[in-house]
C-alpha cells in the first residue's frame, strides 16, 4: 500500500486525452477537480500555471508532476492524465511529456503533499513502472498498477 | 512557451526575434502579408494574416493552446479587444497589451479581469520618454535604468581621463568614497568584456556598468570622468507623442524649446505646454537653428517620426555647437552605425520597449528587465522564491552561487534596503536580486538559477 493510492480516485484518471498543450492539460485538470470536488476550475488552472512559471515541474523521461495550493481545499487531491501525444513541458532533459500527475494541496500546510511528491518521484524513476503505465489498456489498469506499486 | 504576438510592426518584430532566440513557439498575426513574410524569412515562426482582434483569427493563431498573448498593434482598441477575447473565449492565462493613449492609461481599473482583462499594459512612448529623461538628468551617462521602483540604478557610461578613478584600481573606489557602496558589474574595453575585480585598472574609454543606490549615483559617476556642467537648456525637435511627453516631463526643471513643422500641432502644443517655448519650423533649417541659439543647448533631442530627418538634424545641431545630441532611430543597423560618433546617443524605440515586455514574458518572477548595449546585454531584477531546499540561491552567500560566466549580482533589494552585493552577502527568501548579464545568450542559464525545485508548493 502506498500513499498515492489512498488519494487517487479512479474517476480522476484519464487516458487518451488529446491535449496538444500544457494549457489544455491544466484546463482539463480544472474540470476534473470541479466535478469531483466542487472547486472552481479557474482556481486550479491559475494555481497550476503560476507555479509552473516559477520552475517547470517536469522530471524528465516524459513525466511531469504539476502542483499547487488551493485555499478552499480540505485535503490533498490528485489526478493522473496520460496523453497519446506528448507535449512540451520545459523539461530538464528537453523531452516532451506524456505522463502527468497533478497534485493539489490545501493552503494549511501539512507535509502529506511532500511525502506524496517523494513517492511519486520514486515511482516514476523506475523505468519498468513507466513502461507499464504507458502500456496500460485503460484507466482501471492504470489505477491498479499505481495501487499495487510499493515504495 | 506558446506565445501569440499581434502586430508585426517594429515592436512586434523585435519581440519576435528575441522570443524565437529564447526557444519559444511563436505565432505572429498581422494584416500585412509583406511584414509577415519578412519575418518568416528570417525566423522560425508561424504567421497568420488577418485582423488581430477577430475570434477566428485568434483561434487560427492557436489561442486555444497559447500560454500568452502579446497585443502590440498600433491600435489600442484592437489590442484591448484581442485581450478581452483571449480571456473570455480562449482562457489564455497571460495577456499583455500595448496602449498608446494616455486617456486609457488614466483609468487603470479598466484593465482588470472583469473589464478589458489585460494583465500587463505596455506604453512604449512612455518608456522612451522615461529613458530620455534620465539621459538629460545624467548627461554623462549612456543609459540609466531603475530597479526596486527607482531605489537602485544601473548606469552605463564611458570612463574618461580626468576622472579620479581612471588609471586606478577598482578597489580604490572605497578609499575615494568611503561612505558609500557601489558595485561595478561589467567593463567593456574595445568591445571585449572584462570581469571586474578589485585589481582591475580603469582605463580611458572603458564602457562601465555600475550599480548603486540612487542617491549615490552622481558621486560614483564623478569618479569615472570629470562631470560636464549640468543641463539647463534642452531643445526638442518633433512634437509628436514622444516629444510632447518629454517636454511635459522636463518643462518645470529645464528651459525647454520644442520645434515642430506643423503649425496646427504647435498651436495645440503651445496651449498644453505652459512652460515650454513652442516654435513652428524645420529643425534641419540651419538659419532657424542658429537663430534659436542651438550653440547654447546642453541637449538636443531629435524625436520626429522621420528617422532620416532625426539623423540630419542631430548631426547639424552637433556641428552648430549643441553639447549632447540624441536621435530617435528605428532601424537597428542605423543605431549601431551612428551611436557614439557625432550622435552621442542613438535610441531605437523597439529597444526601449523590449525590456518591459520581457519582464512579463520570462520564466521565473521577474520584477524588471532592461535591455542594454543596444540589445546585446541585459540587466534584470528577479525575485527569489522558495526555501533553502527548493531554491539554488537561498541561504547561500554570493561566492557560493555558481553564476554563468560574466554574469554578476550587483545588488540585493530587501524590503526597503538596497544592499550592494559582496562575496559574503547571504541571499534570503523574497530578496530581489539585480543581475547584470553581459550576453543575452546566457539568459536561459540565469532563468534556471531562479527556478524553484520540484518540492516547492
Amino acid at each position: 500500500m502506498n500513499l498515492i493510492s489512498t488519494l487517487l480516485k479512479p474517476e480522476n484518471i484519464l487516458v487518451e486525452f488529446d491535449a496538444g498543450s500544457k494549457k489544455r492539460v491544466f484546463e482539463k485538470a480544472g474540470q476534473l477537480f470541479e466535478e469531483s470536488l466542487g472547486i472552481a476550475a479557474g482556481h486550479v488552472f491559475e494555481s497550476l500555471f503560476s507555479r509552473e512559471k516559477l520552475g517547470s515541474t517536469a522530471l524528465g523521461y516524459g513525466i511531469a508532476i504539476p502542483h499547487g495550493r488551493i485555499k478552499e481545499l480540505k485535503d490533498t487531491a490528485c489526478a493522473f492524465i496520460r496523453l497519446p501525444e506528448p507535449i512540451d513541458f520545459d523539461a530538464p532533459d528537453n523531452l516532451p511529456v506524456d505522463l502527468i500527475f497533478i497534485l493539489l494541496a490545501p493552503s494549511a500546510a501539512t507535509d502529506l503533499h511532500l511525502q506524496i511528491l517523494g513517492e511519486l518521484a520514486q515511482m516514476f524513476s523506475e523505468k519498468e513502472m513507466r513502461d507499464k503505465l504507458r502500456k496500460a489498456a485503460d484507466s482501471q489498469e492504470l489505477h491498479r498498477l499505481i495501487c499495487q506499486w510499493t515504495p | 512557451m506558446k506565445i501569440i504576438i499581434l502586430g508585426a510592426g517594429q515592436v512586434g518584430s523585435n519581440l519576435a526575434e528575441h522570443l524565437v532566440r529564447e526557444g519559444n513557439d511563436l505565432t505572429v498575426v498581422d494584416v500585412d502579408e509583406e511584414k509577415l513574410s519578412a519575418l518568416q524569412d528570417r525566423f522560425d515562426l508561424r504567421t497568420v494574416r488577418g485582423p488581430a482582434s477577430h475570434p477566428s483569427i485568434l483561434r487560427q493563431a492557436g489561442a486555444e493552446d497559447a500560454d500568452m498573448l502579446v497585443a502590440v498593434t498600433l491600435n489600442d482598441e484592437t489590442n484591448i479587444v484581442a485581450c478581452k477575447l483571449a480571456g473570455t473565449l480562449y482562457n489564455i492565462p497571460t495577456k499583455i497589451a500595448r496602449i498608446r493613449s494616455t486617456d486609457y492609461m488614466n483609468h487603470p481599473d479598466l484593465f482588470g479581469p472583469d473589464n478589458f482583462s489585460v494583465d500587463h499594459v505596455i506604453a512604449p512612448e512612455q518608456e522612451i520618454t522615461d529613458y530620455l529623461r534620465k539621459l538629460i538628468d545624467y548627461p554623462e551617462a549612456l543609459q540609466v535604468v531603475d530597479f526596486g521602483a527607482g531605489r537602485a540604478r544601473l548606469v552605463a557610461m564611458r570612463a574618461r581621463a580626468g576622472g579620479p578613478l581612471v588609471g586606478h584600481e577598482l578597489r580604490d573606489l572605497r578609499k575615494h568614497l568611503p561612505k558609500l557602496d557601489a558595485r561595478v558589474a561589467a567593463i567593456f574595453r574595445r568591445d571585449r568584456t572584462i570581469v571586474p575585480e578589485g585589481r582591475t585598472v580603469i582605463q580611458d574609454g572603458d564602457e562601465i556598468f555600475f550599480i548603486a543606490a540612487t542617491e549615490n549615483i552622481r558621486a560614483v559617476m564623478k569618479e569615472m570622468r570629470r562631470s560636464d556642467r549640468s543641463v539647463r537648456r534642452v531643445m526638442i525637435a518633433g512634437g509628436g507623442n514622444i516629444g510632447q511627453r518629454l517636454a511635459r516631463s522636463l518643462e518645470l526643471d529645464y528651459e525647454v524649446k520644442l520645434i515642430d513643422h506643423n503649425k496646427k500641432s504647435t498651436e495645440r502644443l503651445a496651449q498644453m505646454l505652459k512652460h515650454t517655448l513652442v516654435l513652428t519650423g524645420d529643425c534641419t533649417d540651419e538659419d532657424l537653428m542658429v537663430q534659436e541659439n542651438i550653440e547654447d543647448m546642453d541637449v538636443f533631442c531629435a524625436l520626429t517620426n522621420d528617422e532620416e530627418n532625426n539623423i540630419m538634424s542631430s548631426l547639424l545641431a552637433k556641428r552648430l555647437g549643441a553639447r549632447k545630441v540624441i536621435a530617435l532611430i528605428n532601424r537597428a543597423s542605423y543605431v549601431d552605425l551612428l551611436q557614439g560618433g557625432e550622435i552621442d546617443i542613438a535610441l531605437s524605440p523597439a529597444q526601449a520597449t523590449i525590456g518591459p515586455l520581457l519582464t512579463h514574458i520570462r520564466r521565473g518572477d521577474m520584477a524588471v528587465v532592461h535591455s542594454l548595449r543596444r540589445g546585446a546585454a541585459e540587466a534584470l531584477e528577479a525575485v527569489v522564491h522558495g526555501d533553502a531546499r527548493s531554491s539554488k540561491l537561498i541561504n547561500r552567500s554570493i561566492e557560493e552561487i555558481s553564476l554563468p560566466e560574466g554574469v554578476s549580482i550587483g545588488a540585493i533589494l530587501r524590503g526597503n534596503d538596497v544592499i550592494i552585493a559582496h562575496h559574503d552577502t547571504v541571499i534570503e527568501p523574497e530578496d530581489h536580486l539585480v543581475l547584470f548579464v553581459p550576453n543575452k545568450r546566457l539568459i536561459p542559464k540565469v532563468e534556471k538559477l531562479f527556478q524553484v525545485g520540484l518540492g516547492f508548493f
